[in-house]
């Protein structure tokens, strides 16, 4: 199918879940809101004519400088090994107790990248099977890819500088 | 944990946890897996990663794009230009400009040159792992010869930067072509030679055949890729699927495999080599004259030459190296086929010379879940086979 049709499929049919489906450079994109993910998911796996059964990525965007509401997107990126073709989920997550629904469930290649998704930007993933940090320590403080995360400063530990280090931490500098 | 009455100490379980890694051997990098044992049998294997974490997607964002790409390099240090190329072809699609056919070739020789030069180093440290030592020295010595391919062409032996946003960094020169139809005309005997050494061998057999067994639907589920998928019986490769950089101008089959287990890896590995080599072939017999780069002066620099006459050539020298490429408004992800699988970044545009966020679709990250769930039930000798399979590199885990 192409891009167009995938979008023309998924809003005809999905109805009042997708907030925008839209064809960008060629990509089929398709923004919905959390709570409507496992649903949306189960039936883009599912439905015999999309078939997506191949989960490639998930990334997270902190949107903060950009002023954009809602401030936290999840953006899930899945192909369809049969069918050859692909969509693009853009999850959109306020900036209050940030969250989304697991999908391991359906993909369990989902996994990692919700993990990675916990880690880097606090989102926490509601029902997924084992929430901790992945990348960072697990007693790592803040969120690493977070746009307000302070780029200026290090918090090592025994480190001579240690107070006036946090109190750079708390004034949380400008990124750039 | 208790003291029996014969003042033994009293055992809570019946298994033993083992620590694997961070440095071992066998784990390709620092991978660190906590293996439940039960006697010989692995229960379960919980991975632990990010010892090598650099934080190369938080630097992108401070980082201009020509800036980006040697670090790209450094991600999957094994085939950096295939990261090159993952990168430079989703910011020229945001971009929307067109790339001379003559760079997509040289792309294409360079990234095929790489493919060889990383699966020679799976082959060499797949085998060394299970025993196998000549096959190591045997593939050291090929990957040698691309390596000093790369330096000609780079001045790099193997952090390249060759592929730039445009095109590539400078027009190949007919000694370095000379040099890989000599390699060319060289590798298929090699290939040869390694597979009379490893293909029929009674203790390779033992050691590969039945080993880390993953259904088709399973290496689905488990999203991974490249020759994980494909030595599950599933033909998925991008070049062939979708194709990029030109690759639909090429004959190449993809060899794939129904079994699912080590020694079908390593079958879908050894002919890959085979076919790239083809790929190789083939970009060298029908390399077009043209530019190297798209001329476009927004985007790529002026020829030197020019600087001297004229002055519109001087300001785009000067604007590209100072403030770099400005790329539009937009988000993409474009998927490439790297020697391990799906490469592609996420690159979210905010319309400045800086990208807003970069974000990495490595395949060794993917692979891990699913390779943990192979090491279950499996012997403890086998889990070195198993993560010498699925090829992993842990730069581009932890990025």
């Amino acid at each position: 199918m192409t891009s167009e049709e995938i979008v023309e499929r998924v809003r005809t049919s999905l109805g009042k879940a997708v907030l925008k489906g839209e064809v960008t450079l060629g990509d089929a994109v398709v923004h919905i809101a959390p709570e409507s993910l496992p649903r949306v998911a189960r039936w883009l796996k599912e439905d015999p004519d999309l078939d997506f059964d191949y989960l490639s990525n998930i990334s997270g965007v902190d949107y903060l400088d950009l002023d954009r509401e809602p401030r936290f997107e999840a953006v899930y990126e899945f192909h369809s090994i049969e069918k050859n073709h692909s969509i693009r989920l853009r999850v959109g997550i306020g900036e209050e107790h940030p969250s989304v629904p697991s999908v391991t469930a359906i993909w369990a290649g989902a996994n990692f990248p919700e993990r990675e998704l916990f880690d880097m930007f606090g989102i926490a993933v509601e029902g997924h099977p084992n929430l901790k940090r992945l990348i960072m320590p697990e007693n790592w403080e803040g969120h690493p890819l977070r746009r307000d995360y302070p780029l200026t400063v290090e918090d090592v530990a025994f480190s001579f500088n240690r107070d006036y280090k946090k109190e750079l931490v708390q004034q949380k500098p400008p990124t750039r | 944990m208790g003291v029996t009455e014969q003042g033994l100490l009293e055992r809570e379980k019946d298994t033993m946890t083992l620590n694997m890694g961070p440095s071992h051997p066998s784990t390709h990098g620092v991978f660190r897996a906590v293996l439940e044992m039960d006697g010989e049998i692995v229960g379960s294997a919980d991975p632990d990663i990010g010892y090598l974490h650099t934080g190369i997607e938080k630097t992108s964002e401070n980082k201009r794009y020509v800036h980006v790409i040697p670090m790209t390099d450094r991600l999957d240090y094994l085939n950096p230009p295939g990261n090159n190329l993952a990168f430079c072809l989703t910011t020229e699609k945001l971009l929307q400009i067109e790339i001379p056919p003559r760079a997509q070739y040289l792309r294409v020789i360079h990234c095929e040159l790489a493919r060889i030069a990383s699966h020679l180093v799976w082959l060499a440290t797949h085998a060394l792992d299970i025993g196998a030592m000549t096959v190591f020295l045997y593939a050291w010595r090929e990957r040698e010869m691309i390596l000093d391919l790369n330096e000609e062409i780079s001045g790099v032996r193997m952090m390249t930067s060759y592929i730039r946003v445009g095109g590539v960094a400078k027009d190949a020169t007919p000694p370095w072509l000379k040099g890989v139809r000599d390699f060319v005309n060289y590798f298929p005997a090699k290939v040869d030679e390694y597979e009379k050494l490893l293909t029929q061998n009674p203790i390779w057999l033992d050691r590969t055949q039945g080993v880390g067994v993953m259904s088709r639907e399973e290496a689905i589920n488990f999203s991974m890729s490249g020759p994980c998928l494909r030595g599950s019986g599933v033909d998925f490769d991008f070049r062939k699927k979708r194709p990029y950089s030109g690759y639909e101008n090429f004959k190449f089959a993809v060899p794939t495999r129904k079994e699912g287990d080590v020694y079908s890896r390593y079958l879908v590995r050894v002919e890959e080599m085979r076919q790239s080599r083809d790929i190789i072939a083939q970009a060298l017999d029908r390399l077009p004259v043209g530019d190297h780069k798209a001329p476009d002066n927004k985007v790529s620099l002026p020829p030197r030459d020019t600087l001297h006459n004229s002055m519109e050539a001087l300001i785009h020298h000067f604007k590209l190296v100072s403030e770099g490429i400005s790329v539009p408004r937009g988000e993409t992800y474009v998927p490439i086929e790297g020697p391990r699988g799906e490469v592609g970044f996420y690159i979210v545009s905010d319309g400045s010379n800086v990208p807003y966020r970069v974000k990495l679709r490595a395949p060794s990250f993917m692979a891990i879940h699913g390779m943990c769930e192979m090491m279950s039930g499996s012997f403890i000798a086998d889990v070195v086979a198993i993560i010498g399979s699925v090829d992993i590199v842990m730069g581009e885990v932890d990025r």
